[in-house]
């Protein structure tokens, strides 16, 4: 099969997101299903075709997730409904639009050289509970209760640490 | 003007501290919040006023309690109910906000309680929540009673706050995110930032001198 010449081939634009909270590893598969269920039952059927949404790529905490052009409003719209994946609690953040994959991975790279990357401490007590730090950047800090029963999250930031 | 995210229910009702819940507010273009049963502070840049929120109880436990947050400077939500209990709660001196008004019956707020909201200057919630959270038909209801809503604001003018309702940093949203959910809506621009800025008005609507004519 010959592939189209590039003036027949339709305009694609891609959708940087973040996912939170940070340190989550989505996989792609289940993304592209949390994301085309979240499409499909806010413009329905008809505009999700439209959309021909695609989860290109996914890069550590960074997704890039394909559209047909015209619709990236319509797909940012629905990324923020998307609250779940694979049973896990997430948030995806639109970053950027852009109409090729590079340039989105240079805004990634700007966008990591922002960020601090820091020591966490391993392990805190809260009310007498133990808590095992999972995530630290800048003042945010990410606390897993100890053990196998309970596995809830708790967004923190350090002055709560000191606090207790 | 203050951007505000007029709910959210930090920890004990959520798993985020109210702290950790300003950060990630600043970051996502906010000002201010109104967090349920919390002390007013400033974190990161953001002022993070102290809600009160009222449901489940009877009108005259709702009054008494409306009394009682009179005297400090939390902000009153008041849940909404049928359409006598709504006229009911937008008479009472005191309550600034009525929320849950997508999970009423289509004939619970109508253009005599939106009347009674515009001149006591009540302000109605718009809960991205369950645009959010909901499917199905759900969602539809939800969207459906805040377009009637929208059609009542435009009509007799009364203040909307728009509101997250969020118990976690993961179920809060970007006021471009506000912007591109609240369009689903028929929120335009200037409505929607009229409702993330309003919040600071509720305090003084109730004892500022109004021309009559």
């Amino acid at each position: 099969m010959t592939s189209r010449p590039p003036t027949l081939r339709e305009k694609r634009r891609y959708v940087l997101v973040r996912t939170d909270p940070a340190g989550t590893v989505v996989d792609q598969k289940e993304l592209y299903f949390a994301v085309h269920e979240a499409v499909s039952s806010l413009w329905g059927d008809a505009a999700a075709a439209l959309i021909h949404m695609a989860v290109v790529a996914a890069e550590s905490q960074y997704v890039f997730v394909r559209c047909r052009r015209g619709t990236e409003r319509e797909l940012a719209i629905a990324l923020t409904t998307v609250i779940s994946c694979g049973g896990q609690k997430i948030s995806l953040r639109t970053l950027a639009t852009s109409g090729t994959i590079e340039s989105l991975r240079e805004r990634i790279a700007s966008l990591q050289v922002k960020e601090t990357a820091l020591v966490p401490p391993e392990e805190c007590t809260i009310n007498g509970i133990r808590y095992t730090v999972c995530n630290c950047s800048g003042q945010k800090i990410d606390v897993i209760e100890k053990g196998f029963k309970n596995t809830t999250r708790f967004f923190l930031t350090k002055e709560d640490l000191e606090d207790i | 003007m203050k951007i505000t995210d007029a709910c959210v229910y930090p920890r004990p009702f959520g798993d985020s501290s109210v702290r950790r819940m300003a950060l990630e507010a600043h970051e996502l273009g906010f000002d201010s919040l109104i967090a349920i049963d919390t002390p007013a502070c400033v974190y990161s840049e953001v002022n993070v006023a102290s809600g009160v929120m009222i449901r489940d109880v009877p009108a005259q436990e709702v009054a008494t309690r409306v009394k009682r947050s009179r005297e400090t400077d939390a902000i009153v939500s008041v849940r909404a109910g049928d359409n006598a209990w709504n006229r009911t709660v937008l008479g009472m001196r005191g309550v600034h906000i009525v929320c849950g008004i997508h999970g009423t019956d289509r004939y619970a707020f109508d253009h005599v309680t939106a009347k009674m909201a515009a001149d006591n200057g009540v302000a109605i919630d718009i809960s991205l929540a369950p645009i959010i959270r909901e499917r199905g038909v759900v969602r539809q209801q939800t969207l459906d009673r805040y377009h009637d809503v929208m059609l009542l604001h435009h009509r007799f003018e009364f203040p909307l706050v728009l509101s997250t309702h969020a118990r976690s940093v993961l179920e809060m949203r970007s006021v471009r995110e506000f912007s591109a959910l609240a369009s689903l809506i028929g929120l335009d621009i200037p409505d929607m930032e009229q409702g993330l800025s309003n919040v600071g008005r509720l305090r003084s609507s109730h004892s500022a001198v109004r021309v009559i004519r």
